[in-house]
């Protein structure tokens, strides 16, 4: 039986994540990489795909790059000037950065691999957990992070040369803890996205705390000069003070202590601050591994209820029950319309991309209102054209790959006697309804912080609407036929093939942004603001022609691409 | 090669050919399956069975050739030939975050069923494939005998006049299996088209009446099973040519023996498996 297994030993396998075994398979795994990235480079498509990562990389680069010089010449500053501790308020910011741009923007939280296509192989848990990590550094989010508490590091240290080797120890194990913190978050966050019950749960939860962050927020307050307004500026230094207090007993705060003690030659209470940070590291990990754990053992996140035999045997004798229509026409761009509505009602992921944008002018509208200078009444003025550029941002993942949820079923569409186009024209309405419904509930917030906006700025909103709709979804459409991937609607990951498509989608946006601002911005300028609305109106017209161009030509298009389509989306 | 006359034709292929780069999958095929037939398409793996089921459905161009679906063009109508077929594609076409009913109703909306017809067609359908006990169940958690058997009654709802399968019985149980094939040949005794592969040779035996075998993708073998078999009998010698030939010896004989082995030759072995 040469070349067979040995056989199993009485006792469990004992396979650490760096025995012999594992590392054979993390480099089994690595060549798996290289290999599919050099066959992808064979495509036109896949050397788009390289460009569209270098480019993004440059992008993310750069605005991480500002930041960390700030930073670093920030804690230099503090500790220069005998302010150590004061560097704490510069790692509050980078770990609400990390955290924050890991949860809420899907683009920087890198690829959450699907580990579960190794269950067929003996992989341990351990490198299970390592391979989750590692996936977990390569994210934008982990890096700008990891560029953040460098720069930090390299401040502190520069400033104060004795303790650099307290200050990288402790910035290695802070870092730990926040790569640690946020794949548990965003772990835990698809596990609870992927059932209704806890769904609404979270998405409760997530609006409550975005809005309970407001009262904290002063902008709230209207009339700066008012003794009311004084009143309760004492009330939040009061809270900051209180809060500066307690932030010693978390990550940060421990952080900086361990710094300020070792600074202070008591080395006994620095490594008791890194001690509560290494626990604090622990404890993260501890939940991680909780949810990996499910995981790795096959959990089953379904939709579907868990049912007892006697429960399902009951049904069976049942009459089955017809299911509410959601939507009360018939034909194929109803069914479509239904079928995607559906679709999205049960994407926890897809919901949470919708909600983000909504949060965002929640929680961003203080800081307009409020913060810095309003540099010539600008974002008063246009806050509304401003926040409605935010209702596109939750639909570009649905707008630009609206074929890559099908999977397999994207066969139906071509064995069906329905034209492309109308499945099409179907994903396009639910799309609109969905926009027009965000725009809503997005402008009803921007009068509610703003109070209402100038009738000139209304109409020129509403007419950039118009022109940037259409154009949008005639390039959605585009990009959805020549530039598809395959999306998976119960991850919040980012898909392979996702970052060609989604750049171009961006620039496309961006494009739609840029003419707006132009024209808008020209007329106010001129004196003119009314004589915006008509240009934008001609534009609106334009682009609902070559809409309509694209809508038709689709059957052409997609019969052309249909192989490829077919490849890539039900692969 | 073994060539046998046919009767007037619902599918009419004529000179198709597939190439994928410098490789041929299907090679100048010609073909025609007689209405109410019910037609077997076998090949060993590789030979282009899925290839040509794809072409003539609309799921893959041919890069040259002419299919006629009922004397109709595929290539110049092709939405007219899919309103009367049905098909259960290799993938099967399902949509996972739909409920079985949600995508039987979505399906009959998509052929122009109205409302009515669709939703009492989808209860009946889901009682007859026994679908009915989960009705919140997501089709993505179905087992895949029973997404096999949803993506059966999806082929059927808009009641199609031919019926291509790609292994319909693949990882269906015998209690289905056997309601399945009684439903089959029911449609096909009304005088519905059935055309059919399947690397399950016993099954293509009991059901269809005539077979073709594809090989490299070239027709080598087609005709009702007895003409195949008096056509293989022909070719034999020795002492078993009066015995009435199965359907494997008669494929296996057709296929020109590739990967089966016969009892003069040494079967090749791997040392290290146990």
């Amino acid at each position: 039986m040469a070349g067979l297994e040995p056989a199993p030993s009485p006792g469990p396998a004992r396979d650490g994540f760096l025995s012999r075994r594992a590392r054979q398979q993390y480099a089994a795994l690595a060549w798996i990489q290289v290999c599919m990235f050099f066959n992808s480079l064979r495509t036109r498509r896949g050397n788009f795909e390289l460009g569209a990562r270098v480019v993004t990389f440059i992008i993310f680069t750069a605005v991480a790059l500002g930041p960390s010089i700030g930073l670093g010449f920030g804690a230099w500053a503090m500790a220069s000037a005998g302010h150590l501790r004061a560097v704490a308020l510069l790692l509050w910011v980078l770990f609400l950065s990390w955290q924050g741009f890991s949860a809420l923007a899907p683009a920087l939280a890198g690829q959450n691999p699907e580990l579960s296509q190794l269950l067929r192989y003996p992989v341990s848990f351990g490198s299970w957990i390592l391979l989750y990590l590692i996936y977990g550094i390569a994210a934008p989010s982990s890096l700008i992070g990891l560029l953040w508490t460098a720069a930090i590091g390299i401040g502190v240290s520069v400033a104060r040369p004795a303790i650099a080797g307290w200050v990288a120890i402790t910035l290695a194990l802070f870092a730990l803890f926040n790569l640690l913190l946020s794949r548990t978050i965003l772990a835990w966050i698809e596990r609870w996205l992927a059932q209704r019950r806890t769904r609404e749960i979270v998405t409760g939860l997530f609006l409550l705390l975005a809005l309970a962050a407001q009262a904290l927020n002063p902008a709230f307050h209207q009339d700066y000069r008012s003794p009311r307004y004084s009143h309760q500026k004492q009330a939040v230094v009061r809270l900051f003070d209180r809060a500066a207090r307690m932030q010693g007993v978390f990550p940060p705060g421990l952080a900086i202590d361990a710094f300020a003690e070792a600074d202070s030659h008591r080395t006994l209470d620095a490594a008791e601050s890194l001690l509560a940070l290494a626990f604090y590291s622990f404890a993260t990990a501890g939940l991680l591994a909780l949810r990996l754990r499910a995981e790795s053992r096959g959990e089953n996140l379904s939709e579907a209820p868990r049912r007892s035999p006697a429960a399902r045997a009951g049904a069976a004798k049942a009459h089955c029950p017809r299911g509410r229509p959601l939507i009360n026409f018939s034909g194929p761009t109803a069914a479509v319309f239904e079928k995607d509505l559906r679709y999205l009602l049960r994407s926890g992921p897809m919901l949470y991309n919708l909600a983000v944008p909504l949060v965002m002018v929640v929680v961003f509208g203080g800081t307009m209102r409020g913060g810095g200078s309003d540099f010539l009444g600008i974002r008063h003025t246009y806050a509304l054209p401003l926040a409605m550029i935010w209702a596109f941002l939750g639909l570009t993942r649905l707008i630009s790959n609206n074929l890559g949820a099908e999977g397999h079923g994207i066969q139906f569409f071509f064995l069906s006697p329905t034209p492309i186009r109308t499945v099409i024209l179907g994903k396009n309405l639910l799309h609109l309804t969905l926009f027009l419904l965000e725009a809503l509930a997005i402008a009803g917030l921007v009068i509610f912080r703003f109070g209402a906006p100038e009738p000139s700025v209304v109409a020129a909103t509403v007419a950039w609407i118009l022109f940037a709709v259409p154009a949008n979804f005639a390039a959605g459409n585009v990009l959805s036929i020549r530039m598809p991937y395959r999306a998976n609607l119960a991850r919040m990951r980012r898909e392979s093939g996702a970052l060609g498509n989604g750049l171009s989608s961006m620039l496309a946006q961006f494009s739609f942004i840029v003419i707006g601002a132009v024209v808008v911005g020209g007329s106010a300028a001129l004196g003119h603001p009314w004589v915006a609305t008509p240009i934008l109106l001609a534009l609106a017209a334009l682009s609902v022609l070559v809409y309509a161009r694209v809508l038709s030509s689709v059957d052409r298009v997609v019969e052309s691409r249909r192989d490829s389509l077919l490849l890539e989306i039900a692969k | 090669m073994l060539f046998l006359p046919r009767m007037s034709p619902a599918i009419s292929v004529r000179n198709l050919t597939r190439r994928f780069g410098p490789f041929t999958a299907v090679d100048n095929l010609s073909l025609d399956v007689a209405a109410g037939q019910f037609f077997g398409f076998l090949g060993p793996n590789g030979a282009g069975k899925s290839t040509t089921i794809k072409m003539l459905t609309g799921l893959l161009s041919p890069t040259s050739g002419q299919i006629e679906i009922l004397g109709l063009d595929f290539a110049a109508r092709p939405l007219d030939v899919k309103r009367q077929i049905g098909v259960v594609p290799e993938g099967l076409a399902l949509f996972g975050r739909l409920t079985a009913s949600e995508y039987l109703r979505f399906v009959g909306r998509m052929y122009g069923l109205d409302r009515d017809t669709t939703n009492h067609r989808t209860d009946e359908l889901l009682d007859f494939m026994n679908l009915a006990a989960e009705p919140k169940k997501l089709v993505t958690d179905f087992s895949h005998g029973m997404q096999k058997k949803l993506a059966l009654a999806a082929a059927v709802i808009h009641g199609p006049r031919i019926l291509f399968l790609d292994e319909p019985f693949e990882g269906v149980d015998a209690l289905a299996a056997g309601t399945l094939k009684a439903m089959l040949q029911r449609m096909t005794e009304r005088g519905a088209t059935i055309f059919l592969t399947s690397h399950v040779l016993e099954i293509v035996e009991r059901l269809c009446s005539h077979v073709a075998i594809i090989h490299q993708g070239r027709l080598v073998a087609n005709g009702s099973l007895d003409e195949l078999r008096a056509g293989v009998a022909a070719t034999l010698t020795g002492p078993d040519t009066g015995q009435k030939l199965t359907l494997e010896e008669i494929f296996l004989n057709v296929v020109g023996g590739s990967g089966a082995a016969t009892s003069e030759e040494p079967v090749q072995e791997l040392s290290w498996l146990a």
